[in-house]
């Protein structure tokens, strides 16, 4: 899987961190960023979490 | 009184929310027995009612599919309601993608949880302040001399609006967000006061940008005048819309939250004590009012193609209208949904709404709520109910205009 996230709706929030902070990072332009763009698949739960809580809906999973 | 049905269910009827206020049962019975609903009644224009959690994400997540409309809500046709296409205001709430993110753009940044942490020092004076003010008092209106206060004080200073003018946006704000009620739509029609409102509104929001133009400062004000969309400053319609939303929005969503969750601890003393207790409760606590207050009732989409929603075809062209209440209480999502509970976790609560139209002033909701009932458990040592109270006449935002409560509340330390 590929994680990627929309900075045109991201605003943030970070849920994203919260729940899965290895693989997300919010940096000073208050943007939230991918750390990790591949993770192993026994991170795929918490990508889907961040992906759920996001209230932007900003973060997308793309099938390897 | 008879068994609900789907026949005699009724969730628009504005005169049922001053009477009984959120109809939790009639919502119940939908998501059980008829999530994706198409409501007829004589007086209602016809549309899909939608009741639970997941057709509402669904829906919120695809907003080319299910576009926003002109129309916010839906409500039964009083004599002097506007026509449903016209446009009361122009604002992120009626837009689309693209246009949708580029306006939102303009004043984003400064509604995250970073920059609305730099307010807190503020929140808390102005709390504090209007604490003092029911020291050594009995009784009190916990709307008008509470609730509503904080909030208006918070985006009016983050506008630039100097105090004298704090009651004028407090009754346009009243008058945009209920005109169906009587109290504030006075002796006119519904149509009526929203015109008159927004043109109230718009003299003062211009002479607001003529000056920022010319002097700009770091506030709200500065940033929409001097702010741009595609690398044009933006159309003066869409300008003076764009203030009347963050007005109103500000104003509105957290007095309802404020109230509402007062009266939750009030008829749940147990949860009360409980925060008094623990106050390192209060951040689920807050998630937990704002899940139980829902104060956005519902919000519109209009389907752009033939499509279905969780197995029911839905046409082009239909309505289908998302009520955030219900979804809130999905006994598929939430344990024992009908109780309050401020250690619920976790807490998906849609009520600011998710993906493409999620609330903007969320972050700024949470900190005045966090800041106002940290201090009231804080400083209240005893509140009750002193008589009933008053609920606004919408099915758009579910409002208490007054309630009564006998309260304590300790001087400042």
């Amino acid at each position: 899987m590929r994680v990627v996230i929309d900075h045109n709706l991201c605003e943030g929030n970070g849920r994203c961190v919260e729940v899965a902070p290895g693989i997300f990072e919010l940096r000073e332009d208050d943007l939230s960023y991918v750390l990790e763009e591949q993770p192993p698949q026994s991170l795929r739960p918490k990508v889907d979490l961040a992906v759920s809580l996001c209230p932007r809906q900003a973060i997308r999973v793309l099938e390897d | 009184m008879a068994a609900l049905t789907l026949d005699s269910i009724d969730i628009v009827n504005p005169d049922l929310y001053v009477q009984r206020g959120y109809p939790h049962e009639d919502w119940a019975l939908l998501r059980r027995d008829a999530p994706v609903h198409y409501y007829q009644r004589p007086d209602v224009d016809p549309f899909w009612a939608i009741t639970r959690h997941a057709d509402i994400v669904g829906i919120s997540r695809q907003p080319a599919l299910f576009k926003s409309i002109q129309i916010l809500f839906v409500t039964t046709n009083d004599p002097g309601s506007p026509p449903p296409e016209e446009a009361i205001l122009r604002q992120l709430l009626n837009m689309n993608p693209p246009e949708h993110g580029a306006y939102r753009g303009v004043v984003n940044r400064r509604f995250t949880p970073r920059s609305v942490q730099q307010l807190t020092a503020g929140i808390e004076r102005i709390t504090t302040e209007v604490l003092d003010d029911l020291a050594g008092r009995e009784e009190c209106d916990f709307v008008t001399e509470v609730s509503a206060k904080l909030p208006l004080a918070v985006i009016a200073e983050m506008f630039g609006i100097p105090r004298a003018d704090w009651p004028l946006m407090f009754r346009l704000s009243n008058e945009m967000i209920g005109p169906t009620d009587p109290e504030y739509a006075r002796n006119e029609t519904m149509i009526e006061t929203l015109q008159r409102a927004r043109m109230e509104f718009f003299q003062y929001f211009s002479g607001l940008v003529e000056d920022r133009r010319k002097n700009p400062r770091d506030d709200l004000s500065s940033a929409l005048a001097n702010g741009q969309v595609d690398g044009e400053p933006m159309p003066m319609f869409e300008l003076m819309s764009y203030f009347a939303l963050l007005i109103i929005a500000g104003n509105e969503t957290t007095r309802n939250a404020t109230t509402g969750g007062l009266h939750a601890f009030i008829n749940n003393p147990d949860q009360w004590d409980r925060l008094k207790r623990d106050p390192a409760l209060l951040p689920k606590a807050v998630e937990e009012i704002v899940r139980w207050t829902s104060p956005v009732i519902q919000f519109t989409r209009r389907a752009t193609e033939d499509t279905e929603v969780s197995g029911q075809k839905i046409r082009e062209g239909d309505i289908v209208v998302l009520f955030y209440p219900s979804a809130n209480r999905d006994e598929r999502v939430f344990a024992a949904p009908n109780q309050f509970d401020i250690g619920r976790y976790p807490n998906h609560h849609i009520a600011f709404g998710i993906g493409e139209h999620f609330c903007l002033g969320a972050n700024l909701a949470r900190l005045e709520l966090q800041v106002m009932f940290r201090q009231l458990a804080e400083r209240v040592e005893s509140v009750e109910l002193a008589g009933e109270i008053q609920r606004m006449r919408s099915s758009f935002v579910g409002g208490i205009k007054h309630m009564p409560v006998r309260i304590k509340v300790r001087p400042r330390a």
